[in-house]
């Protein structure tokens, strides 16, 4: 009996949830609505015959740029023979698009293709998420091929996974000194170039000359300002002769002189108040407002750095300025580090991966890699692309386009070993303890050196 | 916190007796003086981050980046907020944004309030346990359970659609347990009142303890609401489609190209804030009032 | 800690047979009043924590590599890193919880007054709570920017030296002291100047949230309570001590617990404001607490660790947990409900 009635008022609790609560609490879960994926079905089999191919491409591209990539890549939906349609979709930034992807490769379902940094493509190859471009690259014609700068190509081969491509070129720059001319010329500087940068002492001295104070002792006008960067620290460490890994890259091999030499470098300049450290992209606005005459950065950065040193009512440049080589060891061997995100295309079907590259072929050819370059100031990847008149029109006001594209031939790729990420952060993290004052130079190398080759091991 | 100011709030009623109207008047004048004093103090300092945003976004690049800064733009640009408007679709980001959490709020008031007064006025097995359970669910970083919770989006074959941004946030525990303390709260006697069992449970629920909790309903419903706003990196992760996406990401878009340009950096971060500044203004005479006025015997 | 059977069956103890079946009816009718809850956080919450558990028992890159059992937490549990985090976390709870809950608590009753233009106030109190993190950061980090930062120019205005802010790696007791021309070792700095930035960002923002709530149980004090005190001649203090904190202290109680959870778990804030100098977390992992460090750990920009990622938020997790099963033993228990 009082199960009974136990049961009634049960389902009279039940009516009354349904009833009286006017919207229902159906749990959600039980109607999935399904929703196919974003890209439509391709035919499974590796044919030529133009069927038609959707390839869905994330990238992390906004503003004049993402405009400049959405009409290139309709240019090329529109143009191509082969009836493959690209989708480009800005997925966020770096970080956001390593992570959506990271999460998508344990869901089995990466995009078609997809711009990343060389690290993440080491983490997405050993999780075999991409596939190995050889076989496309190796059917370029010869003089095309030659025609890439060889860094670039350096780059995007992976010695952990046999020396394979497993990406190519896409937005590339590369570090430079920015330095402010008038400044330079006021101090009695010589102007570095491209064929003749500075000495590493020679760059000391002139740092230490351009530092101006006011009658209380205040500095007005540093010498140099400083963001934590670790490609920057790779730069100095190479133009230093320096090496950062070992030939067999099973461990570090910057924990040597040249890297102590740099590390103490920022110690006596930042002791001395003739360099300081900035947050973020702050050094584009110092240096626009006079307050420091040169810093380390990516040429991509000049068309800000330009803005910040023009004035809003003239729309003069405020100073005459300019990029170039980063100070030397030995000038005769000039290096710098080039640096930038490249297209890599994931294991999908075979349909998918041909017409990936297809598109990434179509992109790096000289045209578009001259319209992509004019557009997004990153560098363009071929060295013919020189040649090319609508560049040199853009280069007349562009001069530091010029004067970075000159320097190309000298850049050198970071490592991509897997790991170097970690020691990225302990590189820089061994910068900011020199500028805090917290470690000598030769320990902060020495702890960020110990503590990369741990990380390198147990990324194997 | 001195026991001063209490005194200054009210004068005790002895002393009322005691002092003449003018030393009563005073006193009581200048407790108020200095409960606005504090008050005002303390928002300028609340609102001058807000002030400093949207003053920084309407000036040039030139004034966003002297020292020491101008407190008062000399020239008001409209340009900056232009730009960072033509930087994303934020009408389409806005619509929904608002739509998404308009969803995933409802969704949380339904589970919320049967969910927290179960726990706060009935007794039942296991009670405790699932409690503590619930609660241990805010202790994991959301950046731990992301890609299990992503793989579950994928298994139920809701990528790229508005369940994967609604469904997960329709339960939670943060309001469940505030709710219950809520609950907790009514006083025993208007629960006594009522026969306990299964039915007038509900009724219970339905006819006194909902209508007296509307403003911490509206306080759960908000910060639902505030958090599916706010969200970035969830969205990004579960659609692909730029059709779908809330308003953060058009922060995000702006902020990775705008470098040393604070003024535009500020620019959109005024957009990104301004509609849920507006809504809350609209809303907040509800909001505020409502819940300064739970009086429950008032 | 009780133990598991007693938590369940305490409340059958002693029953009478009939009393017994209506506990079990009651039982049937609260699981269907918590069933939609249950489905969302089951699916949602915890089958990823359970999934989430099983990636912590793994060499886990980005896909599964190989079994391991516990020696990620072992190796946990001797990761300096981890600690050194762990005590960031600390210092981040004890700097913003007990500074946002007394400040919000004096507002609040500042506000409870009856006085003009309340609901201005009110609404421009809670304004930084309703804006993104993400929004406040990015703002904040500006505010304290060290070359243009409207901070360093009123600290400049009251003559004081500009400050570096986010970019401080050192502890500010230490930064205190040595002004005092004391010499204090590292260990003994205090958080970094880094730090209380970020702190200064979470109080302004936690304000709001915490004032309305109290606003809220405010408002459940009867009125006629302070009436009869104030007949009786009680000061605004007494009245205070006596009345409105032991009622209000189940306001109070949700308010610690949850600050101290989120404080814990707090990642979107510390990671805008400090992600654009270097790694978040910065400088010197100065401001990496525990959650951003499970954070660099998983994804970071490179070379995931997920495995041993996740074994640190379950770490985290426990840490959590104790603290929070302290709190509803001896603060809860101390709670006045009516």
């Amino acid at each position: 009996m009082k199960k009974i009635l136990a049961a009634v008022l049960l389902s009279g609790l039940v009516a009354s949830l349904v009833a009286g609560c006017g919207p229902t609490p159906v749990p959600p879960t039980a109607t999935p609505k399904p929703v196919g994926p974003t890209a439509t079905p391709a035919p499974p089999t590796a044919t030529p015959v133009p069927e038609p191919v959707t390839v869905v491409f994330w990238h992390t591209q906004t503003g004049v740029n993402a405009k400049a990539l959405d009409a290139m890549v309709a240019d090329f939906n529109a143009t191509n023979t082969k009836k493959i349609t690209i989708k480009a979709e800005f997925q966020g930034n770096y970080t956001q698009l390593y992570q959506k992807i990271l999460a998508a490769i344990q869901a089995g379902s990466p995009p078609d293709m997809a711009v990343a940094y060389e690290s993440q493509i080491a983490d997405y190859m050993k999780a075999r998420a991409v596939i190995e471009l050889d076989d496309f690259v190796n059917k370029l014609p010869k003089e095309s091929l030659a025609d890439i700068f060889s860094g670039y190509m350096e780059t995007n081969k992976f010695p952990q996974y046999g020396n394979k491509m497993l990406s190519f070129p896409f937005t590339k720059s590369l570090l430079s000194l920015y330095y402010n001319e008038d400044m330079l010329k006021e101090a009695g500087v010589r102007i570095p170039t491209a064929d003749k940068p500075f000495t590493w002492d020679e760059f000391e001295k002139a740092v230490m000359a351009l530092q101006k104070k006011d009658a209380s002792g205040k500095v007005t006008q540093y010498g140099l300002t400083l963001g934590l960067d670790a490609s920057t620290i790779d730069g100095w460490i190479y133009s230093r002769g320096g090496k950062l890994l070992k030939d067999d890259l099973s461990g570090v091999a910057f924990n040597a002189q040249p890297a102590y030499d740099a590390y103490a470098l920022v110690d006596r300049l930042v002791k001395g108040t003739y360099a300081y450290q900035t947050k973020g992209y702050d050094y584009q606005a110092d240096f626009g407002n006079k307050k420091v005459a040169m810093f380390f950065g990516s040429s991509t950065g000049r068309p800000f750095v330009k803005a910040a040193l023009t004035d809003k009512d003239t729309k003069k440049e405020k100073f005459k300025w300019g990029i170039t080589m980063i100070p030397q060891g030995d000038p005769a061997k000039a290096v710098t580090v080039m640096y930038g995100a490249n297209i890599t295309v994931f294991k999908t079907t075979p349909a998918k991966q041909a017409a990936a590259w297809e598109f990434i072929k179509w992109f790096t050819d000289t045209p578009q890699s001259v319209k992509w370059s004019i557009t997004s100031s990153y560098m363009p990847i071929r060295k013919s692309a020189a040649e090319n008149a609508d560049l040199r029109k853009a280069w007349e006001t562009d001069i530091q386009g010029k004067q970075a594209f000159d320097m190309i031939q000298y850049s050198r790729p970071e490592p991509n070993v897997r790991g170097w990420q970690d020691a990225r952060t302990f590189l820089e993290d061994a910068l900011q303890s020199v500028i805090s004052g917290k470690a000598a130079p030769k320990d902060a190398v020495d702890t960020a050196a110990a503590k990369t080759n741990k990380a390198i091991e147990e990324a194997k | 916190m001195t026991s001063q100011s209490y005194r200054l709030l009210a004068p005790r009623k002895r002393a009322r007796k005691r002092q003449g109207t003018w030393q009563l008047r005073l006193a009581r004048w200048a407790g108020l003086a200095l409960i606005y004093a504090l008050l005002t103090l303390g928002a300028l300092t609340m609102v001058f981050p807000f002030y400093w945003m949207v003053s920084t976004a309407f000036k040039s690049i030139q004034e966003a980046l002297i020292f020491p800064p101008t407190l008062v733009p000399t020239e008001w640009l409209w340009s900056n907020f232009r730009e960072a408007w033509e930087a994303a679709p934020f009408p389409r980001y806005f619509a929904n944004t608002t739509f998404m959490a308009s969803a995933s709020t409802l969704g949380t008031l339904i589970t919320t309030v049967l969910a927290a007064y179960a726990f706060a006025r009935m007794r039942f097995f296991g009670k405790n346990v699932l409690f503590i359970l619930f609660m241990a669910t805010m202790m994991m970083p959301f950046e731990v359970i992301l890609i299990p919770n992503f793989l579950i989006i994928k298994t139920l074959k809701w990528y790229n659609t508005f369940l994967a941004l609604i469904v997960p946030w329709t339960a939670s525990v943060f309001g469940i347990f505030l709710l219950r303390q809520f609950y907790l709260s009514l006083p025993k006697d208007l629960f006594d009142a009522a026969v306990i069992d299964g039915c007038s449970h509900f009724r219970f629920l339905w006819n006194v303890a909902v209508p007296l909790s509307v403003p911490a309903l509206i306080t759960v419903g908000i910060f639902s609401f505030l958090g599916s706003w706010n969200s970035l990196l969830w969205p990004l992760i579960v659609t692909s489609n730029p059709e779908m996406r809330p308003i953060q990401v058009g922060l995000t878009a702006f902020q990775s190209e705008a470098g040393s340009y604070y003024n535009r950096m500020m620019a959109a971060a005024t957009l990104a804030v301004l509609p849920i500044v507006a809504m809350f203004l609209v809303a907040q005479k509800q909001f505020v009032e409502g819940i300064a006025r739970t009086g429950l015997k008032g | 800690m009780p133990k598991l059977g007693d938590l369940l069956f305490k409340d059958t103890v002693g029953l009478t047979p009939g009393a017994k079946r209506r506990y079990w009816s009651e039982t049937l009718a609260a699981y269907l009043y918590l069933l939609p809850a249950i489905l969302i956080i089951v699916t949602f919450h915890f089958f990823p924590i359970f999934y989430a558990f099983f990636i912590s028992l793994n060499k886990w890159s980005i896909l599964q590599e190989r079994f391991v059992g516990l020696q990620n937490y072992a190796r946990l549990l001797w990761d300096p890193d981890l600690w050194n985090s762990l005590l960031v976390t600390i210092w981040y709870a004890l700097g913003t919880v007990p500074f946002a809950l007394a400040i919000s608590l004096f507002i609040a009753i500042l506000l409870f007054q009856n006085i003009q233009g309340r609901g201005i106030f009110r609404t421009v109190y809670f304004l930084p709570n309703i804006t993104s993190v993400v929004a406040a950061a990015v703002v904040w980090g500006w505010v304290f920017n060290a070359q243009y930062g409207v901070i360093n120019y009123f600290l400049e205005l009251i003559g004081f030296q500009p400050l570096q802010w986010i970019l401080e790696p050192t502890g500010v007791f230490k930064m205190f002291l040595e002004n005092l021309g004391l010499n204090v070792p590292e260990w003994a700095g205090g958080p970094s100047l880094a730090l209380v930035a970020v702190m200064i960002m979470t109080i302004w923002s936690a304000i709001g949230f915490n004032m309305i709530i109290y606003l809220a149980g405010l408002g459940n004090i009867s009125k006629e309570l302070y009436e009869a005190a104030r007949i009786d001649g009680a000061t605004e203090w007494q009245v205070f001590r006596k009345i409105t904190f032991p009622l209000l202290s189940p306001t109070t109680f949700f308010l610690l617990v949850v600050s101290v959870i989120r404080s814990f778990r707090a990642f979107d804030g510390i990671y805008a404001m400090t992600t654009r100098n270097g790694p978040a977390g910065g400088p010197l992992n100065t401001t990496r607490t525990v959650t951003v460090y499970i954070y660099n750990t998983a994804f970071g920009a490179g070379n995931p660790k997920m495995g041993y990622a996740a074994a640190a938020a379950f770490i985290l997790m426990a840490v959590v947990l104790i603290l929070t099963i302290v709190q509803f033993r001896y603060v809860g228990e101390k709670v006045h409900y009516e």
